[in-house]
């Protein structure tokens, strides 16, 4: 029998049978597939009950006791979606995240995502507007000349992610645009300004690398043992504070206390480019920013892109640095 | 033919083999010598045109396509076929396919009323049994994990909430392992609190229109706009709002960087028909012409790896030139300074004159 039908029979007979259904009348059920005496039949059964469990079904095995025979279930309520009961805006923020994800065409499980947002129809008492929302964000990705093209590796690198998987680059350096071949540990991927980023474990540089999604030119997950993990991320390792480093924060020289300041009216999204460790007072109208830059010309670039709303105060020499750029360009402009 | 002949015709028009066979079993009685179930259906694949399976397809993603397909047709009796592959996002082929796939789920030796059974009558769907399958099954660690990262990167104040109840809708063993891949994907740091982007999740949420200040890019000027926002959308690493404008009495898209205030009104508006939301795509507003922006050599691999900025050449030492559909002068103008000199934009001539206005008036501050 085909695969896809048996595990759909197998659900369907352990989600409506009374009580738990033995190994023996399983076997009778599906004589092709599971008939077989002994090992193989059971390990068919085996690896059809993690499939199942993979997608959202959990089918047990009960000893039994007096009252019920011992055998394999699936617990309803454990395999119905529950009504979230969260109010509107909670559904609304979800059904808009989850379609304004999918619709930027490369999202890590994206397929899970569109799952996702499906069910959500369900466990939503009262979807209305948030739905219609999410339909729309999902219309808007349509038919715009198709995925990018980093949403495959995007997607494969989230299944590498989440059996931990080794797997095997082709990348295109930045500067030195020279491509190598590594083996990377897959911890986890971020997304900046629009693009995704994959930090792991870099066997070839024996250190913790971020790649640009877009600079690997191919990639192979090692197929072997397909369930069991090849690696265990480093103990300490938090996605969360990599992804959030602001480019002055990247490791290039000791700190330094760099300070710009900016013109009213400062917006909401000004200000929090600045990021969650950055000081900020109010003098006199104007806004000063303070922060330690670990990367001098980072913080530049930040303050040159806020344009005549900012200026940049602090230290001498990277102030001096400012206006020697914005000269070279003012004489090419001229 | 009894058992077609008893019933409307299935999906794409094939009979139903092996169903309610006269000698079927009832529950509970042990099933004496079964049909095997393979081989007579294998006629039955061939029939239906053999479902063609080009590429290695993963037998899960249809199983997981029908568990949310048999609830929702369960809840919306007679359903257009039309309108329940565009829920199930895939083309009515597929789904055809899929409904003749169910119609060969259980076998026997169960009792004729166990079946899971659907029909399409005209072009609408209905079941007649489900087997169980009214509501779909539990969210999977990765569905679940993949909303609540895309939610952490919206915002919003519900986040929490949201991500928790989301946790609480994964199957108890495998919350473990949701909360781990969590850790895995960080979608981007959620808006300020009181930014556009802010404000408008919350006017989606409540249904309330909005007053925009906006800068149209085909007029290169501001204008008040009166919007209702239907739905966020994230493209090229630029976010837009679609909605519907009051002035011009259709929907636009907006893009968010040049939307300079955004302010709730008190007025609250009906959710957005289908069919006005079939008409939404978001580059249909006027891009106006693509700026250009010339690169050096160090800012050239950096920025080409950006979303939405296409090659036009490379220039001799590395360098190159590119172009950026939908970009505004200001935007032009803020990329090109944040490769901190190594870019400046060339094309056209009213955003390189606001590039070069900038860069004077920038450095008239270091005087």
């Amino acid at each position: 029998m085909q695969k896809d039908q048996r595990l759909l029979d197998l659900a369907a007979l352990l989600l409506k049978a009374a009580e738990p259904v033995s190994w023996r009348e399983i076997q009778e059920q599906f004589p092709e597939d599971y008939g077989g005496k002994g090992e193989a039949a059971i390990r068919k059964f085996e690896r059809d009950k993690a499939d199942l469990l993979e997608l959202g079904i959990p089918v047990r095995y009960a000893s039994g006791d007096e009252d019920l025979p011992a055998g394999y279930l699936i617990d309803r309520d454990e395999f119905y979606l529950p009504d979230l009961k969260l109010p509107p805006e909670d559904l609304a923020l979800l059904y808009l995240a989850g379609s304004a994800a999918l619709a930027t065409g490369a999202f890590p499980y994206a397929r899970d995502l569109a799952h996702a947002l499906n069910k959500l129809s369900f466990a939503a008492r009262a979807p209305g507007a948030s739905e219609a929302a999410a339909v729309a964000a999902r219309r808007l990705g349509e038919g715009d000349g198709g995925a990018p093209r980093v949403a495959p590796t995007v997607e494969e690198l989230s299944r590498a992610i989440a059996l931990k998987k080794r797997v095997r680059l082709a990348y295109l350096g930045a500067e030195r645009r020279e491509r190598t071949e590594r083996e990377v540990d897959p911890y986890g991927l971020f997304q900046r300004g629009g693009a995704w980023f994959l930090v792991g474990w870099c066997h070839l540089r024996r250190d913790l690398r971020t790649f640009h999604v877009s600079r690997i030119e191919s990639l192979t997950v090692n197929a072997s043992a397909p369930r069991t993990p090849d690696f265990k991320p480093l103990q300490e390792f938090s996605l969360a504070d990599h992804a959030t480093r602001e480019a002055w924060e990247y490791a290039v020289h000791a700190p330094v206390r760099c300070k710009a300041r900016l013109e009213p009216p400062v917006s909401a999204e000004v200000l929090a480019s600045f990021g969650p460790r950055a000081r900020v007072r109010e003098d006199g109208g104007a806004t000063l920013v303070e922060v330690d830059a670990t990367n001098g010309e980072g913080f530049l670039r930040h303050v040159l892109a806020l344009g005549d709303r900012a200026e940049l105060l602090a230290p001498k020499a990277l102030r001096e640095r400012a206006r020697a750029v914005l000269d070279r360009l003012a004489e090419e402009l001229a | 033919m009894s058992a077609a002949g008893s019933k409307r015709r299935p999906a794409g028009a094939r009979a139903k083999v092996s169903s309610k066979a006269p000698a079927r079993a009832k529950p509970g009685a042990k099933p004496a010598a079964k049909p095997v179930r393979g081989p007579a259906r294998a006629p039955s694949r061939a029939a239906a045109g053999a479902p063609a399976a080009p590429k290695k397809a993963d037998p899960r993603d249809r199983l997981r396509r029908v568990l949310f397909l048999v609830p929702y047709a369960v809840r919306h009796p007679g359903i257009p076929v039309r309108d329940l592959a565009r829920r199930c996002g895939c083309t009515e082929k597929e789904l055809l396919e899929d409904l003749d796939f169910l119609l060969e789920v259980g076998s026997p030796p169960f009792a004729p009323d166990d079946f899971l059974d659907l029909y399409v009558e005209g072009d609408r769907v209905y079941v007649a049994l489900h087997q169980s399958f009214s509501r779909p099954p539990r969210f999977t660690e990765s569905e679940a994990a993949a909303l609540a990262a895309a939610a952490a990167a919206l915002g919003g104040e519900g986040r929490e909430r949201a991500v928790k109840a989301l946790r609480d809708s994964v199957p108890r063993d495998r919350r473990a392992s949701f909360d781990e891949l969590v850790e895995r994907i960080y979608a981007g740091a959620p808006p300020a609190r009181d930014s556009v982007l802010g404000r408008l999740q919350r006017a989606i949420a409540e249904r309330r229109a909005v007053r925009l200040a906006y800068h149209s890019a085909s007029r290169d000027a501001e204008t008040d706009r009166t919007v209702r926002p239907y739905t966020l959308a994230q493209r090229f690493g630029h976010w837009y709002l679609y909605g519907h404008d009051a002035e011009r009495g259709k929907a636009l898209a907006f893009r968010l960087d040049r939307i300079r205030e955004c302010t709730l009104l008190p007025d609250r508006f009906e959710p957005p028909t289908e069919a006005e939301l079939a008409r939404a795509r978001l580059f249909s507003e006027a891009a106006g012409e693509p700026v250009r922006i010339r690169l050096g050599a160090e800012a050239a691999p950096w920025a080409l790896s950006r979303p939405g900025i296409s090659l036009v050449e490379r220039t001799p030492g590395g360098g190159a030139v590119v172009e950026v559909a939908g970009a505004g002068n200001d935007w032009a103008t803020r990329f090109a300074l944040s490769l901190g000199g190594g870019a400046e934009v060339v094309a056209p001539a009213a955003a390189r004159r606001a590039f070069a206005e900038t860069v004077r008036r920038t450095l008239a501050r270091y005087a």
